[in-house]
């Protein structure tokens, strides 16, 4: 019985476990295969030479190529950190501003915050790329007017990465702030009431009843956050192409530039997969935190 | 003969006629190029003429920003469906060639060029001596600078050496105004490294010799040294630099509205300065590069685009691009003696590099602004063309970019540009 049990899982599971070990196990092993050999993009698999660790050896070593991957790495790190920061404690405010029913407009502000996020990349790289010109961009006339000299912003190494998280942050918030919405209305309004008969004011009730319920909706933006991150790409081939002098040059852009233009195959293969790594890590310890709080 | 016999003979033509008339109508051909939306429509207009002659071909074109050309044609240009023609800068073509992309021009074709082109601008086109495009444009680089905030600041010529170079700098450079005296260029590599490269070769330096770089001369110290110089006394301004191949950004903006005094550009600029600036395109000169004080005159960088055919695209279809090429650049195919290709090159301000397009396009080439760039071609040197030159040039305009923006000292710029170069190269030559 168990047998046939088990056999017809087998084969009910077979298409899907098929499909993902084609169009997702396969590729990221070949990946990593490729991330061992010395092989040009344009050139067949089977031209690929076998290297050892060399090309990790080369994106961690002193010359350019490992400058500008770490350089690259640290800027993906940056960026996500500073993504992941601003967007989440944005998206509770807006979420907890939305949510209130007894507040005039809050459907129409779900509707514009929302709007953002469905704006295509190229449309928000051409306005942000705009409203950030130094001579003639409306941010900066508008610092003019309260005595702020003009900034840099995209020209400068200090400013163009965050200049490009801020350009982010405007367009992820209206999607983090539905998910956030989502969470609040798991919350049973009944604690609330009984908060409020033991004299809880409304910071205690968000510091004791909304945020912790919310743990588990946060650590799900967070993890999708990083995500989206990680893999930001437009904005800096469409604006910066990764300059000034690499401060905005993230992983992604670095990869196609590397394993693509220059059909360095193996270089960006072994890049992508230390991203991999790194995403894989970073979201294991989110995961490893929010059990350690639960069980506590 | 008789009525039956007629037809027989007539249906047996048609069926031997039949299957060439088949394969003659499917040729479809692709052209991919960076350029704008109007130098399209010109390109579309002149395979339009070809189409009146030759029914059976269909050119489409299509294009892309200058910054994904490479990547299209790397990532498209592996299969038969890929782009049949692309325009390509010539340092791309050693990588190209190697990894098999580009097909060999037929001998046709190859005696052709070789007949009717300078020989600099043909060996920019071959691999060990192999022909793979048909050239088409020449850009050069020479100092542009604006009469009109010249005579403000009582500066009567443009500078001849670096040391009035400097000095025209800092009369130029007005801190309250937002005006600077020398503008240079990041966020592009061509950009960054071609007007560098221009006044290291001015300083009778090189970017690399016989294959090995070359940055760790005393010229091209002197070279870092002048941009520490102009950035420290505040003659250029990095936060104005900013630009692309598209000729957008900062940079541009700040010369056509008169915030920059001099720069070093190429002459394909001139359809943006022109759209930029109306009617104070006047007031723009054009002036061979400052001369170094290791320099005995005036050079500066040339580069050259070809056009090649697509190696993995069908035979009828290689064929056939060819023969558009081979059309597109003959003197009879435009007008006046030019070629069509030409034309459309003339209509951005890009010099044809084809003999007898110079010759056609003498009227116009004698043009103020094009003058100054037609008269330093004779003396400027051919950006080096290497295998891995792509990356060494990106490898540069990091280095400079550093320098520009107080990261580096010229004399670490200087080291690191060297081992980074040597490195590249070396890698890339495996």
């Amino acid at each position: 019985m168990i047998q046939r049990y088990r056999a017809s899982a087998g084969i009910m599971l077979t298409p899907a476990v098929t499909l993902i070990g084609i169009f997702i196990l396969l590729p990221m092993m070949l990946t990593v295969w490729l991330s061992f050999q010395d092989w040009s993009t344009q050139t067949p698999f089977s031209s690929a030479s076998f290297v050892g660790l060399d090309n990790f050896r080369e994106i961690f070593g002193a010359s350019s190529v490992g400058r500008d991957f770490k350089g690259a790495l640290t800027n993906t790190a940056i960026y996500t950190a500073l993504s992941v920061i601003l967007i989440l404690p944005l998206s509770v405010a807006f979420g907890l501003m939305v949510y209130q029913h007894d507040v005039a407009g809050g459907t129409a502000l779900r509707t514009v915050l929302f709007s953002t996020y469905m704006v295509p990349m190229i449309a928000v790289a051409l306005a942000w790329s705009k409203l950030y010109s130094p001579s003639e961009g409306p941010l900066n006339q508008m610092l003019g007017l309260i005595g702020i000299g003009p900034q840099p912003f995209l020209s400068s190494p200090r400013s163009a990465l965050v200049s490009i998280v801020l350009l982010n942050v405007w367009q992820q918030v209206g999607y983090f702030t539905v998910l956030a919405i989502a969470g609040l209305t798991q919350i049973p309004g009944s604690l609330y009431e009984a908060a409020k008969l033991d004299g809880a004011n409304r910071f205690e009730q968000f510091r004791f009843i909304t945020l912790p319920l919310m743990r588990r909706t946060l650590l799900f933006s967070a993890v999708i956050a990083i995500i989206n991150a990680v893999q930001v790409f437009e904005p800096v081939a469409l604006i910066t192409q990764g300059g000034p002098v690499g401060s905005t040059n993230v992983l992604t852009y670095h990869i196609r530039r590397v394993g693509i233009e220059r059909a360095q195959g193996g270089l960006g293969s072994a890049m992508a997969v230390m991203l991999m790594l790194s995403l894989i890590v970073v979201v294991c310890a989110l995961f490893a935190l929010a059990n350690r709080k639960d069980q506590e | 003969m008789s009525f039956a016999w007629t037809s027989k003979l007539a249906l047996a033509a048609g069926l031997a006629i039949l299957p060439a008339t088949a394969w003659a109508q499917s040729v479809n051909i692709s052209y991919l190029t960076h350029w704008s939306p109007e130098t399209v429509a010109l390109l579309e207009a002149a395979a339009k003429d070809y189409a009146k002659a030759n029914p059976d071909v269909s050119v489409t074109v299509r294009a892309v920003p200058f910054g994904d050309l490479l990547t299209t044609l790397r990532s498209q240009g592996g299969n038969a469906d890929g782009p049949t023609i692309g325009g390509i800068y010539d340092l791309w073509l050693p990588e190209l060639a190697r990894d098999k992309l580009v097909a060999p021009a037929p001998d046709a074709v190859a005696s052709e060029v070789k007949a009717s082109w300078p020989a600099g601008v043909t060996s920019a086109a071959s691999v060990g001596g192999t022909l793979y495009g048909i050239p088409n444009e020449i850009d050069v680089y020479a100092l542009n600078y604006n009469k009109a905030l010249f005579k403000q600041a009582g500066i009567a010529a443009p500078p001849k050496t670096w040391d009035e170079f400097k000095d025209a700098a800092k009369k130029l450079t007005n801190k309250e105004a937002g005006q600077q005296g020398f503008g240079m260029i990041n966020s592009w590599a061509a950009g960054v490294v071609h007007p560098f490269a221009s006044l290291l070769v001015s300083n009778g330096g090189e970017l690399v010799k016989d294959g090995t770089p070359v940055l760790d001369s005393q010229q091209a110290a002197q070279t870092f040294q002048l941009y520490e110089d102009l950035i420290k006394s505040g003659a250029s301004v990095p936060a104005m630099a900013t630009a692309d191949a598209n000729t957008t950004g900062p940079f541009l903006d700040n010369f056509v509205s008169g915030k920059t005094g001099m720069i070093i550009m190429a002459n394909w600029w001139e359809s943006a300065l022109k759209t930029g600036m109306g009617d104070k395109f006047a007031d723009i000169a054009t002036a061979p590069i400052p001369v170094g004080p290791s320099g005995d005159k005036p050079h500066s960088i040339s580069y050259s685009w070809m056009t090649v055919v697509n190696a993995n695209a069908g035979a009828a279809e290689q064929k056939a691009a060819w023969e558009f090429l081979a059309w597109l650049n003959n003197p009879k195919s435009g007008k006046n003696g030019a070629s069509a290709m030409s034309d459309i090159l003339m209509s951005m301000g890009i010099l044809p590099s084809r003999l007898s397009d110079i010759e056609a396009h003498k009227e116009k080439l004698g043009s103020e602004f094009l003058s100054g760039y037609v008269s330093v071609l004779a003396d400027a040197k051919p950006f080096p063309v290497v295998p891995g030159g792509q990356e060494f040039s990106e490898s540069l305009q990091q280095t400079l970019e550093a320098l520009q923006y107080g990261q580096v000292s010229a004399k670490d710029a200087q080291a690191t540009a060297q081992a980074d170069a040597t490195s590249i190269l070396e890698r890339a030559a495996k």
